[in-house]
């Protein structure tokens, strides 16, 4: 579809060739899934944008929908939103969804079997350098069965559009990804908003997740559990989630607790209620492993439940994510996916990796010491966006300095070509006006015992800064509602 | 519900109430002075002095007091853990701990009021917003706690908060009067104290005035402000209505437990005000206040040992 | 030959200021296993807590106390009875280390033991003194493992005091002085630095004899040799684990092993004094009766 007059607020709407941008084909044409959504936008003056704009962000504030940043004292902070959502088509979302969770049981399979037999290790597939010298592989994990054999109950798999128009997966988070409030919380405000615009297009609803969440910790229940008591572990009011940790209790309708609220008698699992001790049998912790348990793990952690180990241990209560998770997200092994897939599940991979360059290997290194303006580096064991240099942003002394933090330790370091994350609309609020912006989309993904499922949607992640490339809030990122077509 | 969350409601109750009636008594206090009758009751240093003893367990003996630092601290001031400010500030603390239980309206009312007080200019309070201020916070506690009973089931979670509301509401009312009483004491050789102008202050405090009026049909006085405000179950100010709604509240509670020492604690207080008559308290008012506020100490410290402590 | 012990271990703790809802751990009841078989097993503080009997992280049996009352002072007392075979190790099994080098370097090896082979924050040699101790290719694995006992028995000088849990091995090393789990994990550096797979062993030390360490909750290591399978080796008195040697627990390092853990909320001082009273008979007595509850346990198994 063609529009022959481009609005106003999209007058300096520039598409860079080099990026694959999801509205406009180039400068003049408008790709056919957004022509609908662009004649609506038509009604809309830039003043109305403006207000609509600051009426979502009062009232995410006015609800408290923040997180929170540590500067000297704690800000609260909204999460920026924007109004013009990103749209998928049926046939877009059926890939995205299978490539999804195809990694989603390839890692599960992964971390039942690092954690048993190790076979894929025996047969020569991935070294067991990536579990033996991995942080995140948990030694007490070895041997235990967790219930239904599952790990990763939910799973956070990033993906972006190349400028070849493909998708690719940059990142699995099988620990605790968080951001699935946003993708609620954004529905809301955007059909409040833009009531009009929404009901043009048959979209899939994103308000199901906390029901299937719930029926996935059910699914899992300890052995000899009739109907389990669920809660949602939170580190406290102070932590920068814990909207999304309060979000997911109240919408599941169960307890959301903190660690001083349990208590462990004879390996069980109790709450303290005002009608006395209530037995536990699964728990959403959203606190990471080394803080779950101080006997087990981090002795000064408050946040844990001493003891929570050995009733996990004994089976008699289920933790999700399962404890040692974090050994299969690690950057390291996300280069072996491909492979890991095809030698759990027989089948080739549905979404693309990107090539990864290992440090930890002489030729390699060599390849990444003498190409570090063309590539992304990270370190494999950290998340949120820390510790990433982007080569074609580094001034020469930056980039000496890159290559003598990679030589003093290169297993810690991965290399990646810089992917061309696609642009999208974004309004932007000091130019009063629409610009193209890179984005992201984290997919979310639940496995429980014979039961699966993907939200049809997402969080659609967007760097608001002009040219950049990293779209975690904690960078300075925003978010975009995420609409899939139904069929 | 846990037994950490009860606590958190409870409290929540508690600072909601607490920070309405210091709202209110700021205002009605503050503005009631200017056309009082007698001269010592239109004095400032006498007015701020009322609200000093009023919020402050503790005042700083201070000779002169300054009308700007008095109502700065009472107000908005981080630092003074009596300020309306601090004790919003616990009051939506215990709400985002309990934030799974409560309504999205009831957090969301909760909330708008925190960035409301937290925006307010410190300058223009000072100057020229002390009725706007404690208006606009008197006001939206009001819609809170219309919240509370609208959004919410009366399950035992609303039992939980409306504990802390009554008992907060009981004990509020009794520093009011406690306030007033001395205040009209103070002034009773320019006016007869039996018919002081400060019973008039207090009713308006309570937001219990025109109640009054329509009740004995009468221009206050000592004997008939204190009946109504203390003893007279038809007032929802009242500390006899506080008791009896705060014993439907713990006996909700008590279905589950049955033997709680806090039920027999508050009936027992109930029925020794029920049984009361105004000339036995005005005979011995000042041990009538310690009385009645240990009294309510201990129930709230009952209460503490058997809900919130597992 | 058997032997019948009598253990008694005391711990004694005491807080400033009182101390509520505090949890303690404790990681002391030796483990059944082809030396030893577990007779009796009794567990009791000042306050007749009831006690949980749990497990930690690697399964091995742990008590948990957690008193219902304000504590400034309680006793922990637990009494064991147990008896030991003696080891025999089948040494001239042991191939030379230079013959076992293509096994220890084998994937399914690597794979099957990688949790006893890595390096911990106790256990990590520094860059410099990474060939503080050399294996002789010529000699068995078993002769070499030998040699490093002996070795970090004369590099060390046994100090109560001179070091604390967290010590590292580039202090210790400076240092040169420790007490058991220092001699420990010396060994155990430099054992997984030629990749044999050892681990850390917490225990009981007869006190008939006078072993360095013995008044104490003892530790030693265990190396899993080719050929032969996991044989202990105690540093600090330079010999091999034998009858005298009553194990609790292993695990990579001492914040695995550790023999009481507490999390504790008070402020101010506190002390931990604890006693360990071991004492060993030959045992003679019915002494079918005991193999078969041995050769029982092992059926169980």
């Amino acid at each position: 579809m063609e529009s022959k007059k481009i609005l106003p607020i999209f007058s300096s709407y520039k598409t860079n060739p080099v990026f694959y941008d999801e509205i406009f084909k180039n400068d003049k044409e408008i790709r056919d899934t957004y022509g609908e959504l662009f004649k609506l936008f038509n009604e809309y003056k830039v003043d109305d944008f403006k207000l609509l704009n600051e009426k979502a962000k009062l009232s995410f504030l006015n609800q408290g929908i923040t997180f929170q940043v540590y500067d000297k004292t704690t800000v609260e902070k909204v999460f920026p939103f924007d109004l013009f959502p990103k749209i998928i088509t049926a046939d877009e979302w059926d890939h995205i969804e299978s490539g999804a969770l195809q990694r989603s049981k390839a890692l599960n399979l992964f971390l039942y079997d690092v954690y048993h037999k190790k076979q894929i290790i025996k047969d020569g597939i991935v070294p067991i350098e990536l579990i033996s010298s991995s942080e995140n592989y948990l030694d007490q994990m070895n041997g235990l069965e967790p219930p239904g054999g599952i790990y990763n109950h939910i799973s956070g798999t990033d993906v972006i559009k190349h400028s070849d128009g493909e998708y690719y997966v940059l990142e699995d988070n099988i620990r605790c990804p968080s951001g699935v409030s946003y993708v609620v919380s954004n529905r809301v405000a955007l059909k409040r908003a833009m009531f009009g615009v929404f009901n043009n297009y048959p979209t899939c609803p994103v308000a199901n997740y906390s029901e299937n969440l719930l029926e996935i910790m059910q699914s899992v229940k300890p052995a000899g559990v009739d109907i389990p008591t669920c809660v949602v572990i939170t580190p406290g009011i102070y932590n920068s989630a814990y909207y999304e940790h309060s979000f997911l209790a109240k919408s599941m309708g169960i307890e959301l607790v903190e660690g001083r609220d349990l208590f462990i008698e004879k390996d069980f699992v109790y709450m303290k209620t005002i009608y006395g001790p209530v037995k536990i049998d699964v728990i959403y912790r959203r606190i990471d492993d080394a803080f779950i348990d101080p006997l087990e793990f981090n002795p000064d952690s408050v946040l844990g439940v001493p003891g929570l180990f050995a009733a996990y241990k004994k089976g008699n209560v289920t933790l999700v994510n399962a404890p040692g998770t974090g050994v299969a997200d690690d950057k390291a092994i996300y280069t072996y996916m491909p492979q890991i897939i095809k030698y759990y599940l027989n089948e080739e991979p549905i979404l693309n990796n990107v090539h990864t360059y290992h440090c930890s290997r002489p030729k390699e290194l060599a390849y990444v010491l003498d190409n570090i303006d063309k590539l992304v580096v990270k370190p494999v064991d950290e998340s949120g966006g820390y510790g990433i240099s982007i080569g074609n942003k580094l001034t020469k002394e930056e980039i000496e300095k890159v290559k003598a933090v990679i030589k003093e330790n290169p297993r810690k370091y991965i290399a990646q070509p810089i992917m061309a994350l696609s642009t999208h609309a974004t309004f932007i609020d000091e130019k009063q006006c629409f610009e193209p912006r890179h984005v992201d989309l984290r997919t979310f993904t639940l496995l429980g015992k014979d039961k699966e499922f993907v939200l049809k949607g997402g969080l659609t992640r967007v760097a608001l800064k002009e040219g950049n490339l990293i779209v975690n809030s904690s960078q300075g990122g925003g978010s975009k509602d995420t609409w899939v077509l139904k069929r | 519900m846990l037994a950490r969350v009860a606590n958190n409601l409870f409290w929540m109750g508690r600072y909601l109430e607490r920070t309405e009636h210091i709202a209110r008594y700021l205002n009605v206090n503050y503005f009631s002075s200017f056309d009082a009758p007698n001269e010592t009751s239109q004095s400032r240093q006498f007015v701020l002095n009322s609200i000093v003893r009023m919020v402050d367990d503790d005042p700083e003996k201070e000779t002169v007091l300054f009308e700007k630092k008095v109502l700065f601290d009472a107000a908005l001031n981080d630092e003074k853990i009596f300020s309306i400010k601090s004790y919003f500030r616990m009051a939506r603390d215990n709400a985002s701990s309990a934030r799974d239980m409560i309504s999205t309206e009831l957090y969301e009312s909760i909330n708008k009021l925190h960035h409301y007080i937290n925006n307010y200019s410190i300058e223009y309070f000072t100057e020229r917003g002390l009725d706007e201020f404690t208006t606009y916070v008197s006001k939206a506690v009001s819609q809170i706690k219309a919240n509370i009973v609208t959004t919410m089931m009366h399950d035992d979670t609303y039992a939980i908060i409306h504990l802390g509301i009554n008992l907060e509401r009981a004990t509020d009312v009794i520093r009011i009067i406690d306030t007033k009483y001395k205040d009209a004491l103070s002034v009773q050789n320019e006016t007869d104290f039996a018919t002081s102008y400060e019973w008039t202050i207090l009713l308006k405090c309570i937001q219990s005035f025109d109640m009054m009026k329509r009740h004995y049909k009468k221009a206050p006085t000592s004997k008939n402000t204190l009946d109504f405000l203390i003893l007279n179950p038809e007032c929802p100010k009242s500390v006899m209505s506080c008791l009896n709604n705060a014993k439907c509240q713990i006996d909700y509670l008590n279905k589950n437990h049955h033997s709680l020492s806090s039920a027999f604690l508050i009936g027992k207080l109930r029925a020794k005000y029920h049984y009361k008559r105004i000339n036995e308290i005005e005979i011995g008012f000042d041990k009538f206040i310690q009385e009645i506020i240990s009294e309510l100490d201990e129930i709230c410290i009952s209460i503490e040992d058997e809900l919130f402590k597992h | 030959m058997q032997y019948h012990y009598k253990i008694k271990y005391v711990t004694h703790n005491t807080y400033e200021n009182p101390v509520n809802n505090a949890l303690w751990q404790f990681l002391i009841e030796p483990k059944n296993n082809d030396s030893q078989f577990l007779e009796t097993s009794i567990f009791n503080d000042s306050y007749n807590t009831l006690v949980n009997k749990s497990i930690n992280g690697y399964g091995f049996n742990t008590f948990k106390v957690t008193p219902k009352h304000q504590i400034t002072d309680i006793i922990f007392e637990a009494e064991f009875s147990l008896i030991k075979n003696n080891i025999e190790i089948q040494s001239q099994d042991s191939k030379t280390y230079k013959k076992d080098i293509e096994e220890l370097n084998s994937d399914p090896f690597k794979i099957e033991y990688h949790s006893f082979l890595k390096d911990t924050v106790l256990t990590t040699l520094p860059s410099d003194k990474k060939n503080i101790f050399l294996f002789d290719d010529k000699k068995t694995t078993f002769e070499n493992l030998k040699a490093l006992n002996k070795w970090v028995f004369i590099f060390l000088y046994y100090t109560i005091g001179a070091t604390n849990i967290r010590t590292e091995l580039k202090d210790l090393i400076d240092y040169n002085k420790g007490v058991a789990k220092d001699f420990t994990h010396l060994f155990c550096a430099v054992a997984r630095q030629h990749n044999i797979p050892t681990r850390y062993v917490s225990g009981f030390l007869n006190q008939d004899q006078s072993y360095f360490g013995n008044s104490e909750i003892h530790s030693w290591v265990e190396c899993y040799i080719p050929n032969i399978g996991w044989v202990g080796f105690d540093p600090t008195n330079n010999m091999l684990a034998d009858f005298n040697h009553i194990k609790i627990a292993h695990g990579k390092d001492y914040n695995d092993c550790a023999s009481l853990k507490g999390i504790i909320f008070t402020v101010g001082k506190n002390t931990t004094k604890y006693t360990v009273k071991v004492t060993c008979q030959e045992y003679i007595q019915d002494k079918l009766a005991s193999l078969n509850h041995i050769s029982a346990y092992k059926k169980a198994l």
